[in-house]
């Protein structure tokens, strides 16, 4: 096997549409493969993919993985992270003890007192100031059984609305599918990418974000019948150089240019007039909406040339199986929703869904993004269920056997963003974070450290590491991780994968699931019954108890047992009685979940948010056709100056997850991207007198960043910083001028409520050259003096393999 | 209106509803500064706000076809600026306290009776433009009336999630 670190997707294994992907099995392992004494069967929890993985235990420590060959969604292959990343499990830096924050210091202690603490300041917080004090921010990493433990605990026990977490940094996907088709859900499963003959990615960089994915997609692209590949952007990405088109659009303008495409394709008669006649409403509204966006228009907003709108509305206009992805260059926008819609209304217009080769995959950036949606962790109720829909409401009511004004249905869950804002306008007194890290991952980190470090906030941190966000808290609860606990995970096809436990975790870390389930007895949490609330004991108690809650519902799992999972591996919901073997594709009869009685949302207004009332929908009852919804391109928020003239997107790269908690303690992906840089195109970078290497700071209203400079790989007028690094690493951890968020403002889209860590408005400093920085280490930290700028590390050996003399930008 | 011919009462609706949309955009705009802590309300409103401008510009168009000139709301008022920077900052330091939920509350009950007002003059327009039988007119109050009520939409939204978080937390 190719070292994953330089050659980051591996050898290509060609093919052509309809044929298999050709297996190959990736492995790492840091001792000889006959002292392995059994393989637990897993999912790699690094990215949204879902790769199913076999973890190597020898001497009773996880000592390597290799990828599961029969999976349906790697066939075998793991990425850099997934290879690597295991290791961050066995770090010596693992949290063993609970800690106490006394005297102003964290300082071991035992379970007992930790969880007595947490317990008594819950029970005070809810007698003096009642439920809506109390807040959960959770994870996009948790199992699926976790996650419904705390709904249950949150919306049936205590009665709070406000769980929300790191999923909704993607709940973009989520919102777009609903808006569309009724309801969540991905429609097609990866299987599509190797039978489409056309391929359009709006804002994903599979390349880097999910590398086995892009293995995927090369291996088409390498195959006998090439697929068309469209790539929108303002990056110029490993992604992107594959292109046979790329459009570089300017942050914040992709509804412009999707109106421009939807436009080209009406007014080319490229739409499939009996499918949308047949299975959509609402085509007159579209047609008149992006009536007003020529591709000239769009050039001028976008900054792309109106022959390449033309060119691209061809491509995708005349595909016979077309598969699109969306993923954060389109959600980290102030129209996210509103645009990722589009994309699915190109795909109803070209009636290019529910049928092999055809479908659109609304992504997700973490392992279980998923999962913290359906278990109604991530804002709707368990099941997709819709909180206006009172009959919805009863049914989990039933099902929790709680009073129905027991459940917080008065509005939605309240989205991660604004339960910081009643954090620090002081009415959550109580804010419990779980495997999430939001004082390097929201926006605008001076204010979120500010707000996360009141004395009037009881902050408690689950984690396995001593993160920004435990260094702010009153108590931290040492958790365990992957490999060290069971529970569920579904990857962004709806393939969902059972992680088994294959060690103990260190010292008295223990799984969150006990931990919440221990939280709930000493609350005294209670049914109607007066039994207790959750009921069950196990993980396994737990997953029976949701997908019992799922029967019927678009994202039915009923049928989805534990023994089924064990038996067969990977399986995509839905998986009923009638369906025990799971299913491939959704909407193959071309029938949305859009009626009144099961839709998850009545929809909003996707320019301010605003929701339709159920009564107007139901007026205009979509009777199953999926909804095809149209907006207007606004300006962004903060538009740019002669005192801040670029934009700041931010963004991740193949090496690093999240906030680095994992992998920036894993040697290889540690050294592969050790630390942050800057990017700016050789254009914007000439005139500042800016060099490859030089050490500049991006300024914005809000906060400031200090890194290296990389000229290359950015459209003009857009700067890229990488959102991994934050400050446990660091010398000097009070210096904060190395993560992105310093530099961001808190803003949300209006639909999804997804935080937007981009299109800040920033200007670029020169601090020192190259030469100046590395003699006197002005980069503060670990980075390696006798390398190249971080960013250009390995780009050489990664682009050298992609380069194709086709390709153009 | 009494004693006015059709023609002139139809103009004159159409000024007063004029005067409310740049009330109503003036609301949004003053509310925006007013909550700049409260960042869901803040970016919506201000974007409302420049809906509400334009709204008011095409009822100008409006009134022109019907003999009446109108004049725009003045822009760029210094000391309008000089309020909303002492708004923008006041909203700031006050976003700490358990105070600032009550004042989102007043700031959004006023936005929806502003933006009623809006709505049931548009009605009116609606009506009246039927009876003269001014298709040009009808179209245009119908598409205006229609925007409005998705600003109420709004205000709606946003007050129903708001009032619980302000008033069920015990201080």
């Amino acid at each position: 096997m190719t070292d994953r670190i330089r050659d980051v997707w591996g050898a290509r294994t060609p093919f052509a549409a309809g044929q298999p992907w050709p297996e190959r099995t990736d492995r790492w392992l840091t001792v000889a493969e006959d002292q392995v004494e059994r393989w637990v069967p897993g999912v790699c929890p690094l990215c949204s993919t879902g790769c199913g993985v076999d973890v190597a235990v020898a001497g009773g420590r996880i000592a390597g993985v290799r990828g599961r060959a029969g999976d349906p969604v790697n066939r075998g292959r793991l990425g850099p992270k997934g290879l690597h990343g295991w290791q961050a499990v066995t770090s010596a830096s693992r949290l063993t003890r609970p800690l106490v924050r006394t005297g102003g210091e964290l300082a071991p202690t035992d379970w007992d007192t930790a969880l007595g603490l947490v317990t008594a300041r819950s029970r005070q917080v809810i007698d003096e100031h009642g439920p809506l004090a109390m807040a959960f921010h959770t994870s996009g990493r948790l199992s699926a059984e976790e996650y419904y433990a705390q709904a249950v605990i949150a919306h049936g026990g205590i009665g709070t609305p406000h769980l929300d977490g790191s999923a909704r940094l993607t709940a973009t996907a989520g919102s777009a599918l609903a808006e569309s088709f009724g309801c969540d859900g991905p429609p097609g499963s990866y299987r599509d990418l190797d039978l489409c003959d056309t391929l359009f990615l709006a804002g994903h960089d599979p390349a880097d974000t999910q590398t086995v994915l892009w293995s995927r997609v090369l291996d088409r692209l390498r195959g006998p019948d090439r697929p068309r590949l469209v790539v929108a952007d303002p990056r110029v990405t490993a992604t992107a150089r594959e292109a046979d088109l790329h459009l570089a659009p300017r942050p914040g303008t992709d509804l412009a240019l999707l109106n421009a495409l939807l436009h080209e394709i009406l007014e080319h008669g490229w739409a499939d007039q009996a499918f949308v006649a047949a299975h959509t409403t609402g085509l007159d509204g579209l047609a008149a909406t992006v009536a007003g966006y020529d591709p000239g228009t769009a050039a001028g907003i976008c900054g792309v040339r109106a022959e390449d709108i033309r060119a691209a509305a061809r491509i995708l206009g005349t595909a016979e199986r077309l598969v699109s992805t969306v993923c954060q260059g389109v959600y980290q926008a102030h129209q996210a929703t509103a645009a990722a819609v589009q994309v699915n209304n190109l795909h109803l217009l070209r009636g290019m869904i529910g049928r092999p080769g055809a479908t659109v995959f609304q992504m997700n950036g973490r392992s279980s993004d998923r999962n913290a949606r359906e278990t109604g962790a991530g804002g709707s109720l368990p099941g997709f269920r819709n909180w206006r829909n009172p009959a919805h409401v009863r049914e989990v009511a039933e099902a929790w056997n709680v009073p129905e004004l027991r459940i917080p249905h008065w509005g939605p869950a309240t989205p991660a963003p604004e339960i910081l804002r009643h954090c620090e306008d002081g009415s959550v007194r109580f804010l419990w974070v779980t495997a999430a890290n939001p004082a390097v991952s929201l926006p605008e980190l001076h204010r979120v450290r500010s707000v996360l470090g009141q004395e009037r906030l009881f902050l408690v941190v689950s984690d396995a590491f001593r993160t920004e966000t435990a260094e702010l808290a009153d108590v931290v609860l040492p958790a365990a991780v992957w490999g060290e606990k069971t529970g569920c995970f579904t990857g962004a096809d709806r393939t969902v994968h059972l992680s088994e436990k294959a060690a103990d975790p260190p010292g008295e870390a223990r799984p969150d699931f006990d931990v919440l389930l221990e939280y709930a007895r000493r609350l005294d949490l209670r049914d109607r019954d007066g039994g207790p609330l959750p009921g069950w004991e196990s993980p396994e108690d737990a997953w029976r108890d949701f997908t019992a809650l799922t029967r019927g519902r678009p994202c039915d799992q009923s049928a989805l047992t534990y023994e089924r999972l064990r038996a067969t591996g990977g399986v995509r919901w839905p998986c009923t009685d009638a369906a025990p073997e799971g299913t491939e594709r959704l909407y193959t009869d071309h029938v949305f979940p859009t009626r009144p009685g099961v839709c998850e949302s009545y929809g909003h207004d996707l320019a301010t948010g605003a929701r339709r009332e159920p009564a107007a929908y139901r007026a205009e009852d979509p009777g199953g056709r999926a909804r095809l919804r149209a907006a207007h391109h606004l300006p962004p928020h903060e538009p740019v100056d002669g005192t801040y003239p670029f934009q700041l997107v931010t963004g991740r790269t193949a090496y690093h997850g999240q906030t680095r908690a994992w992998t920036g303690r894993v040697p290889e992906l540690a050294r592969a991207a050790p630390d942050v840089w800057v990017q700016l195109s050789a254009e914007d970078a000439g005139p500042l007198g800016v060099s490859d290497g030089d050490l500049v700071r991006v300024v914005s209203r809000r906060g400031e960043i200090e890194a290296p400079a990389v000229c290359d790989g950015v459209r003009r007028g857009v700067v890229f910083v990488p959102y991994h690094y934050g400050y446990w690493d660091q010398a000097e951890p009070g210096r904060h001028t190395r993560a992105a968020n310093e530099a961001t403002g808190t803003e949300w889209d209006p639909v999804s409520k997804q935080p937007l860590p981009a299109n800040s408005a920033v200007r670029v400093e020169r601090i020192a050259s190259a030469a100046t920085a590395l003699a006197h280490g002005l980069a503060d930290s670990d980075r390696q003096t006798d390398a190249p700028p971080p960013g250009t590390l390995t780009g050489d050996v990664r682009h050298a393999e992609t380069a194709r003399p086709e390709t153009r930008s | 209106m009494t004693g006015a011919g059709p023609a002139e009462a139809t103009a004159a609706l159409i000024a007063e509803t004029h005067a409310a949309a740049v009330e109503l955009a003036r609301e949004f705009h003053r509310t925006a500064e007013r909550q700049a802590a409260d960042h869901g309300t803040h970016h919506p409103c201000r974007t409302l706000a420049a809906q509400c401008a334009a709204h008011a510009e095409r009822l100008r168009a409006a009134a022109a076809r019907h003999g009446r000139e109108l004049s725009p709301p003045r822009a760029g008022d210094p000391l309008g600026g000089a309020l909303d920077t002492v708004r923008h900052t006041a909203s700031e330091l006050r976003g700490r306290h358990a105070s600032s939920g009550e004042l989102l509350l007043r700031d959004l009950r006023r936005l929806f009776l502003a933006a009623q007002e809006v709505a049931v003059l548009e009605l009116m327009l609606v009506q009246v433009a039927q009876a003269v039988r001014d298709g040009e007119l009808l179209a245009e109050a119908r598409a205006l009336r229609e925007e409005t009520l998705g600003r109420i939409d709004w205000v709606r939204t946003r007050l129903a999630d708001a009032a619980p978080q302000v008033l069920a937390v015990a201080g």
